[in-house]
């Protein structure tokens, strides 16, 4: 993969060509392992999958200037869901351990048609855990993703053999221990070659893409700025401001694999923090009386479904991850 | 031709008159010259601490002498520059259109022709709140209410032409914009949160042409200059209200049987709820503009520094003396700090880019305030009633009035560029 050309890869073509592609198969084959091996390791490890809603009176408000899609409910305006984030952290009055593979739709700005990693539509394998904090969740994301890239590679040799994806390139991840940097590092670090990043937002694309193209392994960026996440992501008790979260970084330029925190759990921290994201606390009702009410703390991280398949492949872009990709701002099936 | 909107506590009649005249009515009447003898006047109307200042060119001044070697001959008042830095934006003159929001006076041809004369004169141009809920966006659907009296069926505009829609609004100023001048800035409210504003027009296709030449900006409102502290309000009819019930406070008893008031909230903010805000509005919007409004509160100059610190691109004070809506008498002159308050406030460390309202219409006002630490003035009911006066060209003609009088004044100060002006340029009968 080449980030220096500007260059866009092709774009989706019709969906025959595209279903009856041999790479498209081998690529979704590696998808279907993956999640089946996710399913796997997270059974067994105690948790119990759920089927998310995809319509609610409210959802993830998330970032980045995507927008929701509305949908008339009887009259109400109701959400395709985001993310499934606020029904993650209520699923744990049911049970401790809950994942699920969720489908998300974002209307993200035209300017991320050709990041190669942004679809309007895609899926996330979403996790929570009760009682876990920030080192416990991150512990658990590399060894699900070290179980699903060992089991996927194990079992599908001619599909890597036909994308031309060395599996070498897995050696360093399959050691099990991703590095790690904070947010303020990561920016420290991006400034020093020159790169211009913002240190109180998202570590932007293009200083993304830098650090995940010098990296030889998978990496977490830790404790990222208020002010760049959603108000369900904790702030740290000891360092106000900092936020006590993490994104999974591929190796190779592939960019952002996962996002993670410890949650927001007390109901006034919530309120106050809806006000800081600019939200309106009179929407979210059903999920403040239930948060006031009290719901477990706990820390959880959704993984891009598509992104992860994208990487394991080594596609040159997201939407070769998907059966029916749907690009920002591109009308297609 | 329709008179539009009136404004009795507003020089109507003399903001009306510029819309006809344009420049020439920056002086008296021409064919007085020579048979009518002039002299200082009382002023003609109710005065603020703004307009007892005095501008007050000194005797001796050395930045003329620079723009007569500059110039090789002695400067005029035509060689005044007049285009400025906004908020990320360049405009053709110290001067922007405020936000108009969902104010029925702003709706229908009125908001679609003070767009258009607003960018072909190369101003910045603020959209307000409130618009989405009930004007409608303008993509797939309509507005939420058709057929309320704020909100007259407007899908398809006045004449066939653009809705008055945001996107309407949004198009119909981007379509007239002159190559690298003006730019649009969208403001959110709490309840237009729900709309998710931003977002929508973050990612439409019409607003990437603003977004792509780094003119599009997103508004943060924490109040108005008409009624401090509290947020938006319309007057609704009680058939039309129910529609808005689950997102807006609505009074049924406060306007009689007939109307319904809908209040907006004015939102909750603490310095760390604005930090974050404005933080998390440039991490969403890249490449968006950041602008904070701001009422005129007695914290106004914290509330700036936060602001600037945050890494707005523009603060806007609102003074007590603005407002084009609706809102309580009790708040009227009563409420809030007057703009040349606010001014004195700020002086101390003035945020780079400070944007001021309040009652703006004439020359000596806008370079007052100028003086005293702002960047531009907006216009507010003096643009609704210069494009009332004359869809076609009211407003035009009205800048062009304000351009020439603005350019008399820096002159006659010594000065050839706004940012040239200061503090000593302004004589406070208080304060000597």
């Amino acid at each position: 993969m080449n980030h220096d050309t500007p260059a866009a890869p092709p774009s989706p073509p019709e969906p025959r060509t595209h279903l009856t592609s041999p790479a498209t198969r081998s690529t979704l084959r590696i998808q279907n392992r993956l999640i089946a091996a996710a399913r796997e390791y997270l059974t067994a490890a105690g948790f119990t999958e759920l089927l998310p809603p995809v319509v609610g009176p409210v959802t993830d408000p998330g970032s980045r200037g995507s927008k929701q899609v509305d949908i008339d409910f009887y009259g109400h305006r109701y959400k395709l869901m985001t993310s499934a984030i606020l029904y993650k952290q209520a699923s744990l009055l049911a049970f401790d351990k809950i994942f699920c593979i969720a489908p998300n739709v974002r209307l993200e700005p035209l300017e991320t048609a050709d990041t190669d990693r942004h679809l309007a539509e895609f899926h996330q394998l979403d996790v929570e855990m009760a009682g876990a904090d920030r080192d416990r969740i991150t512990g658990l994301v590399e060894e699900l993703v070290v179980h699903m890239v060992r089991t996927t590679r194990d079992a599908l040799p001619a599909d890597f053999e036909l994308l031309g994806r060395d599996t070498d390139a897995f050696t360093e991840l399959l050691r099990g221990s991703f590095g790690r940097r904070t947010h303020a590092e990561a920016v420290a670090e991006l400034r020093t070659v020159g790169h211009d990043q913002n240190p109180d937002a998202e570590i932007d694309w293009a200083g993304e893409a830098l650090l995940s193209a010098k990296a030889g392994r998978p990496f977490f960026v830790t404790d990222y700025p208020k002010g760049s996440r959603g108000f369900y992501d904790r702030e740290s008790r000891t360092e106000p401001g900092v936020l006590r979260n993490f994104d999974l970084i591929a190796p190779e330029g592939y960019g952002e694999l996962c996002s993670g925190s410890e949650r927001t759990n007390d109901y006034a921290q919530i309120v106050t923090r809806m006000r800081e994201t600019g939200e309106n606390p009179q929407k979210y009702r059903w999920y403040l009386d239930l948060v006031r009410e009290g719901v477990p703390a706990s820390a959880g991280f959704g993984i891009g479904v598509e992104r992860l398949t994208r990487y394991v492949a080594g596609r040159d872009a997201v939407w070769q991850a998907s059966a029916f990709p749907k690009l920002p701002g591109v009308v297609s099936p | 031709m329709s008179r539009g909107p009136a404004a009795p506590a507003f020089p109507e009649d003399e903001v009306r008159r510029r819309a006809r005249s344009g420049a020439a009515a920056a002086f008296p009447a021409a064919e007085d010259y020579g048979r009518v003898l002039f002299g200082a006047a009382p002023a003609a109307g109710p005065e603020d601490g703004l307009d007892r200042m005095r501008l007050v060119p000194p005797v001796f001044m050395a930045d003329r002498l620079k723009k007569l070697i500059e110039l090789g001959r002695e400067p005029m008042y035509d060689d005044v520059e007049l285009t400025t830095g906004i908020g990320g934006f360049t405009a053709a003159l110290p001067v922007y259109v405020s936000a108009l929001g969902s104010t029925s006076a702003a709706g229908g041809d009125l908001g679609l022709a003070l767009s258009r004369q607003a960018a072909r004169l190369g101003l910045p141009m603020v959209i307000g709140e409130n618009v989405v809920p009930v004007h409608g966006y303008g993509r797939l659907e309509g507005p939420e209410t058709p057929g309320t009296p704020d909100a007259p069926d407007v899908r398809q505009g006045p004449g066939g032409g653009l809705p008055t829609t945001l996107l309407g609004r949004l198009r119909a100023y981007a379509g007239e914009l002159p190559d690298g001048l003006g730019g649009l800035a969208v403001q959110q409210s709490t309840e237009d949160a729900d709309a998710e504003v931003w977002n929508l027009v973050y990612s439409d296709p019409a607003a990437r042409p603003l977004l792509d030449s780094g003119r599009l900006a997103f508004e943060l409102k924490t109040g108005q200059g008409a009624k401090p502290g509290l947020g938006g309000m319309t007057v609704l009819d009680t058939a039309a209200a129910a529609r808005f019930g689950d997102r807006y406070g609505l009074d049924a008893a406060a306007l009689g049987g007939r109307h319904v008031l809908r209040s907006s909230s004015p939102g909750t903010f603490t310095a760390e709820i604005l930090r974050q805000q404005i933080r998390l509005m440039r991490n969403n919007f890249p490449r968006a503009r950041v602008w904070v409004k701001l009422h005129p509160g007695r914290d106004v100059a914290e509330a700036a520094r936060v602001a600037v610190a945050a890494g707005a691109d523009a603060v806007t004070v609102d003074g007590a003396e603005g407002g084009t809506g609706w809102a309580p008498v009790a708040f009227a002159g009563r409420v809030g700090l007057p703009l040349a308050a606010c001014l004195r406030r700020l002086a101390a460390d003035p945020p780079p880019c400070l944007l001021v309202s309040g009652r703006m219409w004439e020359g000596a006002r806008a370079v007052k305030s100028l003086a005293l630490g702002a960047r531009a003035v907006g216009l507010g009911r003096a643009a609704l009633l210069a494009v009332a006066e004359d869809p076609e060209q009211g407003l035009i003609r009205f800048a062009e009035c304000l351009a020439l009088e603005m350019r008399l004044l820096v002159s006659a100060l010594g000065k050839y560029s706004p940012d040239a002006l200061d503090q000593q340029d302004v004589w406070s009968p208080e304060g000597d």
